[in-house]
């Protein structure tokens, strides 16, 4: 535009804020645009079609020691922004810090002295080794915390008085490509254990990180992607029963116990699904569609309708429980079976990178 | 004097209250009003005191049951206490009242539940009550009541030297098990070191090892520490349990209706580990982080160990800022720079893409939960909170001339749930800061919410939408002209953070920009009844549009719709017609330059050019030229119809003389030559008074209309007319005055 610099109406501002900033620096700030930081607004929704949970081999690939654990408990689910400079290489040093930092939390307001050197609490942090499913996931952290309980003699050891973890599983690849490599993207955030210390914890990942932590509530779609993929298991290992329950908005609320016999829901979904192909099964494993999950919760609402007279669309569901795992609307997962945790992490890797705010 | 004046207005109002003359005198100067109020306040006031009366001299042993009295009473003294709190002096009678418990212990309950203080509470009621304790006539429950009430109020004590000096009358209670929780809260909150520990500690011990006993042996050992030998475990659970007073809310909302300010008061008396945890971690996020500095050191690997860094946090002017501009550390969380204008200026020098980033993943967080995730946030203690949070980020934003990308993609969300009225003004100056948007996207997630938004709201959104889009389009443009002279037209950006954009697309943006805030002004201007101050927003949007490629450097020229122009042509207030005037002078003057220039800068479409000299042609004939109708204009009326409305010289009847928006200028303009020495017959004959009249309008301020831009207009043949045109006022106005 070199040929515009003589007209009349240039205003003198312009220029000098032409000065100011370097060529080369320039659009980055100004013409930041979300639309280019990352794919936000289209690639970012739940999948529509999944596949079939396949049982992995999971007990070669991770620590049985640390399935055990992943196994053992309800997890209470958060979501996790990106954090920055976290190293896999950095745990033990982690694990210091965050136990001091509770230790120094613990006293604030009762200016307590502590023992200096010896801390009631001990953190570890643990890399969970083969929780990846793509090159792109960041390896899963483990972190727990043992303390001796209130009162203590000196001879007792320590437990265990909360877990929790970090993982990215099949984490959406534009998304995680797309941070610059200051980043490390593990969006699901699971713990168990006291609030006092999940708060403590996420305070601490806050100030090191520059993260934030929001709850994790698992909306409808989620849940019923849950109990169409559990129930699918059913020939493999037994969902045992499926139950649900659901709320629907009338005075006083109602809360509804649906508990479905196994092979009846089994039943109902082989008959909702569409058949599988057959090429496709041997090297890509099955398939399943959002319509069939649809289908699926479909005919469970109208069988229901049948007997109660009650339509379940217009409620609510907030918990889906089977033999393999439970999960509620509020954010609160257990997976019992090892089996198929990784399905079940991708599908709540989806929902935790669905929140990023960014 | 004053008093008379009242008086005599009072009756001349019909005041209904005649009667409070005496009280009017009384108060000599101060108006009625006051007085009524005062008056007002005194007669409710008076039940009141003598309610009081009643409760401090009410007999022992009176009964309760079928005591309408009492009932009438308490009833008055609970609305005046739940209304706007009770006096120090009431705390003092109705405590006194209810732990005495000379009409049984039954009111004692209810008595307790409604002792809430407007300012402060007496010690000396306090000491009253807790010695009452000792006489043990009131039951469990409500002493449990009495120390929770006192935990609540503990704050507002005005003193407490003498409580402290019954410190070992309180501890006697610890060994009450019902009681023990809240009289070691109370201690807890009283203990001194003088106080005297030592003989204290061996009570406790037996009392078993409840969280509230250890948390006051803890506070023990920190006054003492070598008499407390036992091991305090540091892992205690929440403390004091935050005991869910009826009173808190109750207590908050007198206080807020009495509009006291001092949170020392406010706050209750939580112990401090009741602070930091979850009471309103439901909104939490909206808090700032503390500006700290880096806690998470990279190990030093590389040869620069010994490189000084100054945290952002120690710094404090501006010079200081320069001075260590190299060796400046950034915050641990990102999200405290922007309270800092200090840190914001350091931000917008470095420019670095991981900080950035850190900071929008930070405000994208508290936006989304805020306003998306956080179901229930309804209170208005909420929306002051995200009002403020909104005002500092547009103070950033501002301070930064530009958005962040996590508002940006908030904002995309969150117009297709907005309702238009939630924090409107906020909303749309951060849509105004939203970078340019490519032309694929624009109508999807722009104009498709905003339309809807448009045509359902009221007047004030639709103007203030308008206001957006200008400032939206201000400050694209000011973006385009600082940086497409920097690079080449072609702005295309290949960091992976950014999108490419070329000139021409970013030309398309704009132009649809500026098309979508022309379908809102035409229809709007139709659904408002060309409402003149939408008007005179969209005018605001075109006197920035007009200019695009002189003012901007921007080589395109888009001309208003005749939705726009029309409105604007015939508005009855003269400011609308003159801005319109004006814009097209200025499009005249760009597409003229545009035109001279045109083999090196761009290709004006001849669309344009059609459009802009109909409009020129139009509005010269109608204000000037007094050719309305004319066959070859766009207002195109039968003729037949024109001479049945009966309208004289109708060609001439949106001229500057006749436009209802300057007729009562003409008729000024003629009154004063007419004043001065010209008769109207003069007028008609003279072609000077026409000219004289354009210099009038000039000098009232409307250099548009009145010709000093369009010059060449002056040597119109056609402009003996308006001589006849003014001879015409000139007979009007005779005839108004005759008749």
């Amino acid at each position: 535009m070199e040929q515009l610099s003589n007209s009349l109406a240039r205003t003198p501002l312009n220029s000098v804020v032409v000065k100011r900033r370097s060529k080369t620096k320039s659009f980055r700030q100004s013409y930041r645009s979300c639309l280019g930081l990352t794919p936000a607004l289209t690639a970012r929704r739940l999948s529509k079609s999944r596949k079939a949970p396949k049982s992995h081999y999971i007990t070669e690939k991770v620590n049985p020691e640390h399935l055990a654990l992943l196994l053992k408990s309800e997890w209470k689910l958060s979501y996790v922004t990106p954090l920055y400079q976290f190293r896999h290489t950095q745990l033990k040093s982690y694990s210091r810090q965050l136990s001091a930092f509770i230790a120094a939390e613990k006293q604030q307001g009762f200016a307590v002295e502590v023992d200096g050197s010896q801390s009631n609490f001990r953190v570890s942090f643990s890399v969970v080794q083969g929780m990846t499913e793509t090159e792109d996931d960041a390896e899963t952290v483990l972190i727990q915390i043992h303390s001796k309980p209130l009162f203590a003699k000196q001879s007792e050891a320590q437990r265990s008085v909360w877990s929790g973890w970090l993982t990215c599983v099949n984490g959406n690849s534009d998304y995680l490509c797309s941070l610059p490599k200051d980043f490390i993207c593990l969006p699901l955030f699971g713990s168990s254990g006291s609030e006092v210390l999940t708060t403590l914890v996420q305070s601490w990942f806050q100030k090191m990180f520059d993260c934030c932590f929001g709850p994790l509530e698992m909306n409808n779609t989620c849940l019923q992607w849950l109990a169409a993929l559990w129930t699918n298991c059913h020939p493999e290992s037994s969902i045992q029963h499926l139950k649900m329950i659901w709320t629907l908005p009338v005075v006083p609320p109602l809360q509804i116990t649906y508990t479905v016999n196994p092979k009846d829901a089994w039943k109902l979904w082989s008959s909702v699904r569409k058949d599988p192909c057959e090429e496709n099964k041997e090297e890509e494993g099955v398939s399943i569609d959002i319509e069939d999950v649809m289908r699926f919760m479909q005919g469970l609402k109208s069988h229901f309708y049948r007997h109660f007279r009650l339509d379940l669309s217009a409620g609510c569901l907030k918990q889906v429980s089977t033999a393999l795992g439970s999960a509620t609307f509020s954010g609160r997962v257990k997976i019992s079976n090892s089996q198929y945790i990784l399905s079940t992490l991708t599908l709540l890797t989806e929902c935790a990178l669905f929140k990023m705010p960014v | 004097m004053a008093a008379k004046l009242n008086v005599s207005e009072s009756s001349e109002s019909d005041s209904p209250n005649l009667s409070n003359l005496s009280a009017c005198s009384r108060t000599g100067s101060r108006s009625l009003r006051v007085a009524e109020k005062e008056r007002r306040k005194n007669g409710a006031e008076e039940p009141f005191v003598l309610a009081l009366k009643y409760f401090s001299n009410v007999e022992a042993g009176t009964p309760v049951i079928g005591n309408d009295e009492f009932e009438r009473n308490m009833v008055l003294v609970e609305q005046v206490a739940y209304f706007k709190g009770l006096s120090p002096e009431a705390i003092s009678v109705m405590l006194e009242f209810a732990m005495s418990s000379r009409m049984g212990t039954n009111p004692c309950v209810r008595v307790l539940k409604c002792l809430i203080p407007t300012t402060m509470v007496p010690q000396e009621a306090v000491v009253r009550g807790v010695a009452w304790l000792g006489v043990g006539k009131i039951p469990i429950s409500s002493q449990v009541l009495f120390i929770k009430w006192v935990l609540t109020i503990f704050d507002m004590i005005d003193a407490k030297d003498q409580l402290r000096a019954i410190y070992g009358f309180i501890f006697s209670f610890v060994t009450e098990e019902s009681l023990c929780p809240f009289i070691c809260h109370l201690l807890y909150l009283l203990t001194r070191k003088e106080s005297d520990i030592e003989h204290k500690m061996y009570l406790l011990f037996p009392q078993g090892r409840q969280p509230f006993l250890s948390h006051l042996l803890s506070l023990y050992k920190v006054l003492c520490p070598e008499l407390v030998t036992l091991s305090i475990p540091s892992r205690m659970r929440s403390g004091f349990r935050n005991h869910n007073s009826p009173w808190k809310s109750a207590l908050i909302a007198v206080q807020k209706s009495n509009g006291s300010q001092t949170d020392s008061s406010t706050s209750l008396p939580l112990t401090i580990k009741e602070k930091t945890s979850l009471r309103k971690r439901k909104h939490k996020h909206l808090e700032l982080p503390v500006l700290s500095s880096q806690v998470n050191k990279q190990p030093q690997t590389e040869p620069f160990t010994s490189r000084k860094v100054v945290p952002l946090a120690q710094l404090h002017s501006l010079s200081q800022l320069l001075e260590n501009m190299h060796c400046i550390e950034l915050p641990a969380q990102m999200g405290s720079l922007l309270g800092s204008s200090l840190a914001l200026q350091y931000l917008d020098c470095v420019q670095d893409e991981s900080a950035l980033l850190r900071l929008n993943f930070w405000l994208g967080y508290a936006l989304n939960e805020e306003f998306f995730f956080c179901g229930d946030g309804g209170g208005s203690q909420t929306s002051e909170e995200a009002l403020q949070f909104l005002d500092k980020l547009l103070s950033s934003q501002q301070f930064l001339q530009e958005g962040f990308s996590s508002t940006e993609a908030f904002l995309y969300k969150f117009l297709s749930v907005w309702d238009g009225s939630l924090f409107r003004p906020q909303i749309l100056s951060l849509l105004s800061n939203i970078p340019v948007v490519p032309n694929s996207q624009i109508g999807q997630l722009l104009f498709e919410p905003l339309m809807q938004l448009f045509f359902t709201s009221s007047l004030f959104f639709r103007c203030g939408l308008m206001e957006c889009l200008n400032n939206m389009l201000l400050k694209w443009l000011t973006w385009h002209s600082v940086y497409a002279l920097e690079d080449d037209l072609d702005i295309s950006l290949n960091s992976h953070t950014s999108i490419n954009m070329t000139l021409s697309g970013f030309k398309d943006s704009v132009m649809e920009l500026i098309h979508f805030a022309g379908r809102l002004g035409s229809v709007g201007l139709q659904l408002e009844g060309c409402h003149s101050l939408l008007l005179s927003f969209i005018l605001d949007f075109y006197e920035t549009v007009c200019d695009t490629f002189l003012k901007y450097g921007l080589p395109l020229v888009v001309m208003p719709p005749p939705g726009v122009f029309y409105p604007a042509l015939f508005a009855p207030d003269p400011v609308s017609v003159d801005r319109l005037v004006n814009i097209m002078y200025r499009y005249k003057v760009n597409l003229t330059s545009a035109k001279s220039k045109e083999k090196q800068a761009f290709h004006i479409s001849r669309q344009t050019f059609r459009e802009f000299n109909h409009y020129i042609v139009v509005m010269v004939n109608c204000l000037w030229n007094s050719k309305m109708f004319q066959p070859d204009m766009g207002i195109q009326l039968g003729e037949e119809l024109l001479l049945k409305s009966n309208i004289p010289e109708y060609w001439a009847s949106f001229d500057l003389v006749h436009h209802p928006a300057f007729l009562s200028y003409a008729v000024d303009f003629h009154q004063r030559v007419s004043a001065d020495h010209l008769d109207g017959h003069d007028l008609c004959l003279h072609s000077k008074p026409w000219t004289w009249y354009l210099e009038f309008l000039n000098s009232q301020g409307y250099d548009g209309t009145g010709f000093s831009l369009f010059p060449s207009f002056k040597n119109n043949a056609s402009y003996t007319e308006y001589g006849q045109h003014l001879c015409f006022i000139s007979a009007m106005l005779q005839n108004g005055f005759q008749g």
